[in-house]
């Protein structure tokens, strides 16, 4: 009743010194999280902590589970998106503009260099992280009970991390840029490979509008700066970021990480560092209930000790630990700019290509099997790989050892055997091709098509499928066939991109290092 | 275990768990700063605010020069030299030179001979600029640097 | 009342983010230059005398500057370093903080040309190594010009009279060479020159990467390629045909000119080019200007490994006694197709019917008083299978089986088929001398004339 004899004046001034109070109760709803209750409803009730639960399952905690990986390739993201905004402050997307504002990013603009160091590698990170994160969720058999979309969103977004990677290389206008462009428009354009040699090209070539819509000209300009631009900071952002919000979404619809079904409390020992166990007393999820019987049924009671199905509250358990990694994440990131510059050359000259004119690394596995068929290798070999990649939970269903590392020591003997394989089988054949050459250089006026249809390329790519299917004959498992198709992914990848990156030189010849290059 | 126990071991957690917050702070902070600093523009790409205008023995006493890309007019008179800026102190038009002054033709300031305002929504007079002696024996004005109305600079 | 491990992660983390995020705003406030402009500042002071340059010397501010010309679309940055390049009172300190030499920035005033304009090398730049751009890792197409080949860049604005007034010794040295040693006979530039090299318009601004690298010693810039590529061509290119050797002084010179030929001109408010009197150069510069890298002195005959094949001496009296000016303007319009030799009138090689007159009219000098005789010539009478059958055994071993030519010269062309039957009659009888060419008539290797009018019709019909 107080409180009405106040006149407005004073309720006014109370309203003023209460402003910290009344605004940290409108922004901390549930008031601050000091109390289980509390810490529940902050995650609930933000919009950013939301998306996930308020509480976690220790296994999630688990360094060694994760690894992390999805966390940091999202970090990344987040990095690359700040840092590119910053370097977009001074950037001009011109060509007359563009290679001087970038040198201006480099040479006056206060920590400039560092900030795009810090956005070239982050960004490139982003593609290591996304592939490792993918390896984490093949490899620990998480792509099962609900979760097969979303394994296809995973690769929507690894192939969206390449394009923006690949969109952004191409801003600078150096010679870099300006030669990756022309190869790439090239690429887009070699079906014409195939319509040539069906005789289609006149009535339709597919190839040529591609490559005519990509660059908005024939070759490399001023309009196809302006593109790439628009991809890059416009699109491809606005496109990938609604996509890493289906996949969290994702996450929580299909119930969190996965979890091995027999996970028990045996964890308590080695988690003792990682989360704080809820107290026996009090709270609304301790453990600390009544009982009473309800109904008899069958089944696995939870342990009597044990806060629900393994769980402890998010806030703070998930939340230092998210925290922690993103520290990490833009530390290492910055560390790594400090000491690396992000290439820059000359600037785009149209009448002198590099030589090598080499796509960035993340490319270059494609890039030594374009130098077979730029349309086997650059086009089909690639859909035919995303294609397989996304297939792999659909087509295997077991739904057994789901979040376990291999699936068991039965996993790991068919990765380990799978990776001794490809390795000696992969470089095996590159040596043949390098030292003794393709049918060009036995016959040189064979007809395109059969370099077409037989390439190392295409008999690698029989080989691993020819692999996968033998190891699901002989284990009788489609999971360890998963195992073994992956494994051989990786392996090639690896191995193709090291090649391409380390071990040619100038006209795409053999050299052990770049030491050996010729001066040209 | 016993509760004085727990109490130091959450005692111990609690002072680790603090200093790593608040040093994550301070870093993202730091990292902030340092972002913010750097969208200011240490170059700009203008004329130079400090330019030449020549050697003391081209202005001869009498004469009146309008230095339009440079946005100034330059005075020589018996007494010394001195620089007037063009730029409006209402909303930064140009001022054109009248027969009794100056007069802005974007909301109709007025100014006497010597910059002085005399009508019209000029909140001051129009800034006299510093002229000095270049070490190559030019006079240079700086547009950055004001002077005092009435400084006259001395051949 | 957080994990231990995670708490800990965070707490080292974010000590090694401080720790680096430090040391990073540390390094851009002490870039290269400011040491520099800190040096400066204390030698300004020190070498004040007045007290007013002590006052303007305490007011010198240490920080990053820009020289902006809108108009050459240039930035420069140089004198964020090269600090005194305006101050007299640094005339004697070293470099970068001394005054720029002679008197250039009176009349180039810093504000309107900036520095890379003349100089080149990489004006955004704000470190010395990237800034002179030596080195090919430093990723610039054009590395800071070497002080001896500064003069190249004058022609931008100024005309070679001018420069010849003004003491630009170097360019106009080099530009005579350019003139006398005969480089349009085989380069095209601004629209004449022949077509054996490569043409030479803007080929001062090309990039490092224009040039092949691989056999220049020492710098890998353009003007050591240059320089060492005339002192030895083939050192350079293996592949080259060029003929000229420069001692290195004159390598120097010319380098200097070539790498004035530049492709950009600056606006026309910095040109002080007036319209060059075009002063018409008479037959011998002309003849110096596009015949003299081949024919030299036109007195000798000689068999040319590189152009694998024999160089006519066209200055030889035996020669110039038989054929007559019209021959030879024909020659010289039309060019020997099948030879390094190419057609010289205004749509291919681009000289005026009244500069090829006057060639032909010096080479003309060197003809003697007398002319030969008249001979009368009949073709009609010509057998060609009987003239082939002498051909081939008496000619075909220098002039090669189709007339295609070796040590003798190519026969199989429009020249030789337009050519005057008496001119090839005589040739033929009287043979070249002075040229490995014996004449084949009666009073020499035993021809009739008859046999000779056969080998006519043979060579004719190639």
């Amino acid at each position: 009743m107080s409180e009405s004899l106040k006149s407005g004046i004073e309720q006014f001034k109370d309203n003023i010194f209460g402003l910290k109070d009344s605004l940290t109760k409108s922004y901390l709803r549930a008031g601050k999280p000091t109390s289980d209750m509390s810490r529940a409803a902050l995650m609930v009730n933000n919009f950013f902590l939301h998306i996930q639960g308020a509480k976690t399952h220790i296994n999630t905690l688990r360094p060694a589970y994760t690894l992390g990986m999805g966390l940091i390739a999202f970090y990344l993201f987040i990095i690359t998106c700040v840092s590119g905004a910053l370097v977009m402050i001074f950037y001009n997307p011109s060509i007359e503009h563009a290679y001087s504002t970038v040198k201006d990013i480099n040479y006056v603009v206060f920590a400039g260099r560092l900030m795009r160091n810090v956005h070239k590698w982050s960004g490139e990170g982003m593609i290591v992280f996304v592939l490792l994160h993918m390896a984490r969720v093949l490899y620990t058999n998480s792509y099962k009970r609900g979760r097969e979309f979303n394994w296809l969103i995973g690769i929507v977004l690894l192939v969206l991390t390449f394009v923006l990677n690949l969109t952004g290389y191409m801003l600078p206008w150096d010679q870099l840029s300006y030669w990756a462009l022309v190869i790439v428009s090239n690429i887009i354009q070699s079906p014409k490979e195939l319509t040539d040699i069906l005789g289609l090209t006149k009535f339709v070539d597919i190839g040529g509008i591609q490559k005519e819509f990509f660059l908005a000209g024939t070759v490399p300009g001023a309009a196809t700066l302006n593109r790439v631009y628009f991809l890059h900071i416009m699109l491809l952002p606005i496109i990938i970021t609604t996509f890493i919000g289906v996949h969290f979404w994702r996450i929580r619809k299909d119930g969190g990480l996965t979890v091995p079904d027999n996970f028990n409390s045996s964890c308590n020992v080695d988690c003792g560092n990682l989360v704080v166990l809820p107290k026996k007393t009090g709270g609304i999820f301790t453990t600390n209930k009544t009982y009473g019987l309800m109904t008899m049924s069958k089944g696995v009671t939870p342990a009597v000790d044990r806060d629900v199905e393994n769980t402890v509250l998010s806030w703070p358990n998930l939340a230092i630990a998210e925290a922690a990694v993103f520290v990490l994440c833009l530390a290492a990131v910055i560390v790594y700019s400090i000491f690396v510059d992000a290439p820059l050359k000359e600037a785009a000259n149209a009448l002198i290509p590099e030589n090598p004119a080499k796509a960035p690394w993340y490319f270059l596995g494609l890039q030594e099997m374009v130098s077979y068929s730029a349309f086997m290798g650059s086009i089909v070999i690639p859909m035919l790989s995303v294609l397989g990649l996304a297939l792999i939970p659909y087509l295997d269903r077991d739904q057994s050892d789901v979040g376990i590392w291999f699936s068991g020591s039965a996993g790991k003997k068919v990765a380990i055997k799978t990776l001794i394989v490809g390795s000696v089988c992969l470089i095996g054949m590159l040596a043949f091709v390098v030292n003794f050459g393709w049918f060009r250089n036995w016959w040189p006026s064979i007809a395109q098509i059969w370099i077409i249809l037989i390439n190392p390329a295409n008999l690698w790519l029989l080989f691993v499928c020819a692999w996968s299917i033998w190891i699901i004959k002989s284990t009788g498992s489609t999971r360890m066939g998963a195992i073994a198709l992956f494994t051989m992914f990786l392996v090639s990848y690896l191995i193709l991109t090291y090649v391409g990156t380390e071990l040619r030189g100038p006209n795409w010849e053999f050299f052990w290092s770049k030491a050996q290059w010729p001066i040209h | 275990m016993s509760s004085t126990g727990e109490k130091t071991e959450i005692g111990r957690r609690d002072f680790l768990g603090v200093s790593a917050i608040v040093a994550g702070a301070i870093a993202m902070l730091s990292v902030v700063a340092g972002a913010l600093r750097l969208t200011k523009s240490n170059v700009y790409y203008e004329q130079s605010q400090k330019f030449k205008i020549g050697r003391p023995e081209n202005f001869p006493a009498g004469t009146k020069v309008k230095l339009d890309e440079k946005k100034v007019f330059i005075f020589s008179e018996n007494s010394g030299l001195y620089a007037i800026s063009s730029i409006c102190t209402h909303l930064g038009c140009i001022v054109s030179q009248t027969d009794s002054g100056f007069l802005c033709p974007c909301h109709g300031s007025r100014y006497d001979g010597i910059g002085n305002v005399v009508g019209g929504p000029a909140p001051r007079a129009l800034p006299w600029l510093e002229i000095s002696l270049h070490e190559d024996g030019n006079l240079v004005v700086d547009a950055s640097k004001e002077v005092k109305s009435g400084t006259m600079f001395l051949i | 009342m957080q994990s231990r491990f995670y708490a800990s992660l965070l707490l080292i983390s974010a000590l090694i983010l401080l720790a680096f995020v430090s040391y990073a705003g540390l390094r851009e406030l002490n870039p290269e230059w400011k040491t520099y402009q800190k040096e400066y500042k204390r030698l300004f002071f020190n070498n004040a005398v007045t007290p007013d340059m002590k006052k303007k010397a305490a007011e010198y501010t240490v920080g990053i500057r820009q020289i902006y010309i809108k108009d050459l679309n240039r930035v420069d940055r140089c004198d964020n370093c090269h600090v005194g390049v305006e101050n007299p009172l640094m005339a004697k300190e070293k470099v970068p903080y001394r005054q720029h030499s002679g008197t250039y920035l009176k009349d180039h005033p810093v504000t309107k040309f900036g520095c890379t304009i003349c100089h080149l090398g990489q004006g955004n730049a704000t470190n010395k190594k990237e800034a002179h751009a030596e080195g090919h890792d430093t990723y610039w197409d054009y590395p800071i010009l070497p002080l001896k080949h500064i003069q190249s860049s004058c022609t931008q604005c100024h005309n070679m009279d001018f420069l010849s007034k003004h003491g630009a010794d170097v360019i106009i040295e080099g530009e005579k060479l350019f003139n006398e040693k005969g480089c349009k006979g085989c380069h095209k530039l601004s629209g004449n020159g022949g077509v054996l090299g490569k043409a030479l318009d803007g080929v001062g601004s090309q990039p490092i990467h224009y040039f092949p690298m691989r056999y220049v010693e020492g710098e890998r810039t353009q003007p050591s390629w240059l320089k060492q590529h005339f002192e030895d061509p083939r050192k350079v290119v293996p592949e080259s045909v060029m003929k000229v050797k420069l001692t290195p002084e004159e390598a120097d010179k010319l380098t200097t000119y070539i790498l004035s030929i530049r492709t950009y001109d600056p606006p026309k408010i910095y040109r002080r080019i007036n319209e060059e009197p075009i002063v018409a150069k008479d037959g011998h510069a002309l003849y110096n200007m596009y015949c003299v890298a081949c024919h030299e002195d036109g007195k000798l005959s000689a068999f040319d490994e590189n152009l694998k094949g024999t160089i006519p001496a066209i200055e030889n009296p035996a020669f110039l006694m038989n054929a007559d000016d019209r021959f030879i303007e024909m020659v010289v319009k039309e060019g020997r197709k099948g030879t390094p030799m190419t057609s010289w009138q205004l749509s291919s090689a681009g000289l005026t019917d009244e500069e090829i007159k006057k060639i032909v009219s010096y080479v003309a000098l060197q003809r003697g008083h007398e002319s030969s005789k008249p001979v009368s010539v009949n073709l009609k009478t010509g057998d060609k299978d009987a003239g082939k059958e002498i051909f081939n055994v008496r000619c075909a071993l220098c002039h090669g089986e189709k007339g295609q030519g070796g040590l003798g010269l190519n026969l199989a062309n429009q020249i030789i088929k337009k050519a005057d039957d008496q001119y090839l009659f005589k040739t033929i009888r009287d043979g070249r001398a002075t040229t490995p060419m014996p004449p084949f008539g009666s009073t020499g290797l035993g021809l009739t004339d008859q046999q000779i009018v056969n080998v006519i019709s043979y060579i004719k019909a190639f």
